[in-house]
This record gives C-alpha cells, structure tokens and sequence, in this order.
C-alpha cells in the first residue's frame, strides 16, 4: 500500500467507516491506522461526516436486564485478580511457587522494560517555542528516526475548530511533508512512514500550521504557518 | 435553543460523562447509557438484524466505553460521534466473526427499505449532520441509495448487489464516486 497518496488514504479511510472494506483489506488498514495517526485523522474526519447518517434513526429502547449485564461486567473487570482470589486459603506449597513466580515476572519485565528503553530512547530534535519563549510543543525521535513523539507543554492553546499540524520543510525546492496532527495536550507517539522518515533525512527546519480539524484535507498546508523551528540532525 | 446549539450542550454533557467515567465514576456511565443506548441499538439491530445479538454487541459497547474513556479527548471531534464509532466498529466486528450469513433470503425482506424520511431528523444531531443532509441530496438516486445500505444496513457491496440486481461493478462505483461528491461538498 503506497503510504504518501493523500487521494488513495483518503479513499480507503472512506469505505473503512462506510464499512465496505472488508476482509484482508479492512484488517491491513486496521494495522496500517493503529500505526499511523494521520490516518487515524482522515478516519475521524470520515466518522465525523458519515455517523450523522446513523444518528437519524429513531432510538429503540434495551430490554430489561442489558444494563444490569453492562455492570456486572464493569464490575468483574475492574477488580484486581488477587482480590478476588483467596491467598489466604492457598498452601505453603503453592504460596512458595507463587513466590518464585512472581521474583521471575519481576526479572523478566525489568529485563523487557529495559531492553525497551534501550531501543526507543528518545531525544528532542526540536522545540517549537511561542511569541514569549515559552515552550509549545517538543519534538522527539528514536535512535533510528523510526517513531516520533510530540510533547504538548505549558502554552499549546487548543483552538477550537482547528488543528495544529507538523510538517518536515525539506532543504531546497521540496514541498512539506506532513508529520501528522500535534496533540493539543499530553503527547502522541507515532511510527513514521518511509516518506516521512526520508522527509526528515532532508529537513533542516519542521513548520506546525493551523488546519481544519484532523489535519489538512489536501495533504500539503493550508492554513497560515505559525511556527517554524530548526530541526537538529542526527 | 436552536437545534445546533442542543446538539452542541449534548456533546458538552456527553463529553462531561466519558471523562466521569475515565475517572471511574459508574454512575456517570448508567448517564451515558440512559442518553446513548436506544440511539445506538438502533444502528445496532439496523447492522446485526438480529435483535439479541444487537443487544449482546451493546454490552460489548459500554463495557469497551468504559475500558476505553480515558482516551476520549474532547478536542477531537463531538462526543456522540466517538460513541458511534465505537458501536459501529463493534457491529462491523461481530459481522465480521459471525460466520453464519446474518441477512440471507427471507431476513432481507423483512428489513424496511432505507430512504432518506425513514432515517429520520438529523437537525437533532447538529450542525454536521445538516451539512451532510444537504450534501446527500446532492448524492444521484443510486448512490445516496448504495451509500445508506452500506452504512445504516451494514451491507457489502455484495450485498448491496443482491438486493439492488445491480452488477457489483457498479455498485462499487455508485460508492466510489458518491463518497467522492460528499467529500467534495462537505469541504466546501
């Protein structure tokens, strides 16, 4: 699937929340969109024009006992495990096995979490600062430029209506390649695309401009540039 | 209180109870359900025809609600519309793993056919939805047709063919090009 053909994203984002696209196809786009947030933004823009449809039909009551199921089910799933268990009837046999399991678990997460961090340690490549020097947003990657985070600090107003999106501005005469929707506040981790990675390669600055909402429905910026910050290379 | 600004002090409320229930408030999700669960059956049954399995799949909604609010963020879009989704994407599933034929033969029948005064008032969901309205009138016949079956009934395009006699061919292109003109409309 070609990752940088805004009709074609478009096009599939489309008939993924009509619901025609269905079998192998559905299942790839499911994997490609948990990946990649500019496509979960043509989805949800597809999802905020298509739901309207589903919100005519007149509303039929659930029988009785739907809800009671509902809270019963939130119930058990809200309890810890061992809560519900009763370790104080459990054997010394059995608390001693339990134990080597648990000192296991510990060692093999540890070990897990810092092979993890290992691989995606992430550094600032830029800091996208407002009028006052306050900081808005900082941009971080992975030591093989692989996923990117936006950090949302103090001072990223949420404009109602709008989006803030990011774009890597390539050296010369190339045009922005969109990074994806900056997150309002917290922060979005994501996986780059192969022409998002090859974007950065050649990047020396990343612009952020405001967009309708869920990013630029044409794929280049639309709205007005109202930031524009060196990006330091790897 | 116009119709958008009803719309508008439902999505502020509605918004107000996911972020309750991210906070592990059940009451807040008893709210949501009492506001939510009809219009969500509805397009519920609409997909699964069968009301019990359409019922078992709004279990399935509230409890992924729940599991799920924390990640709600109201600056993405109106709180209705990320509850729909999640009800959508779980008929869209629960078609996908029933592996018995849900709408064969005699089930179709008794489905009443969609047109656009049998899908009811839209003004009620705001000013999005009277956009759509008026961009779906621009639609030809068949492809307002094509795109209701699909999404209202949950239908294929397989299905969509069956019941309209129409080469599948062509049923994918009535799709095709009327999500094309929505989107051309919409955005202008």
């Amino acid at each position: 699937m070609k990752h940088d053909q805004p009709e074609l994203i478009d096009a599939l984002a489309s008939e993924y929340v009509l619901g025609t696209l269905r079998g192998a196809a559905r299942r790839r786009f499911e994997r490609w969109l948990s990946a990649e947030w500019h496509i979960a933004s043509r989805v949800r823009t597809w999802e905020g024009r298509l739901i309207p449809l589903a919100l005519g039909l007149p509303p039929i009551t659930p029988s009785q006992g739907v809800w009671e199921r509902i809270e019963e089910r939130i119930r058990t799933a809200d309890i810890p495990p061992a809560a519900t268990s009763r370790p104080r009837a459990a054997r010394p046999a059995l608390r001693a096995l339990a134990a080597v399991l648990v000192l296991c678990a510990i060692f093999a997460g540890g070990y897990v979490a810092w092979r993890m961090t290992e691989s995606l340690r992430l550094q600032t490549v830029a800091t996208i600062k407002g009028a006052q020097g306050s900081v808005v947003w900082s941009i971080q990657l992975d030591a093989h430029r692989e996923r990117l985070r936006a950090v949302a600090l103090a001072g990223a107003a949420a404009s109602p209506g709008h989006s803030f999106e990011l774009w890597a501005l390539p050296a010369g005469k190339g045009a922005p390649v969109s990074l994806g929707v900056l997150p309002a506040r917290g922060q979005f981790e994501r996986t780059l695309t192969v022409a998002q990675r090859a974007a950065l390669a050649s990047a020396a600055q990343v612009a952020v401009s405001l967009e309708p909402p869920g990013g630029s429905p044409t794929g280049a910026p639309t709205g007005p540039v109202l930031f524009v910050a060196p990006l330091k290379q790897a | 209180m116009s119709n958008t600004e009803a719309a508008n002090s439902m999505d502020d409320e509605l918004a107000r109870l996911v972020h309750a229930c991210a906070a592990r408030d059940r009451q807040a999700l008893r709210k949501l359900y009492d506001l939510m669960a009809g219009q969500m059956l509805a397009s519920l049954v609409r997909i699964l025809k069968r009301r019990a399995l359409a019922e078992e799949a709004l279990q399935d909604v509230f409890v992924s609600i729940w599991q799920r609010a924390a990640q709600f963020e109201s600056g993405r879009g109106p709180a209705r519309i990320w509850l729909m989704a999640i009800a959508r994407h779980r008929a869209i599933d629960v078609l996908r793993s029933e592996r018995v034929e849900l709408y064969r033969d005699a089930d179709v029948e008794q489905i009443p056919e969609p047109a656009m005064e049998g899908v009811g008032d839209w003004s009620s969901a705001g000013r999005s939805a009277a956009a759509l309205a008026r961009c779906f009138e621009e639609l030809s016949g068949e492809q307002r047709r094509g795109i209701e079956l699909a999404f209202v009934n949950g239908y294929s395009h397989a299905d969509i063919a069956r019941v309209t006699g129409e080469p599948l061919g062509t049923i994918k292109s009535w799709i095709r090009r009327g999500l094309a003109s929505l989107r051309q409309c919409l955005e202008t």
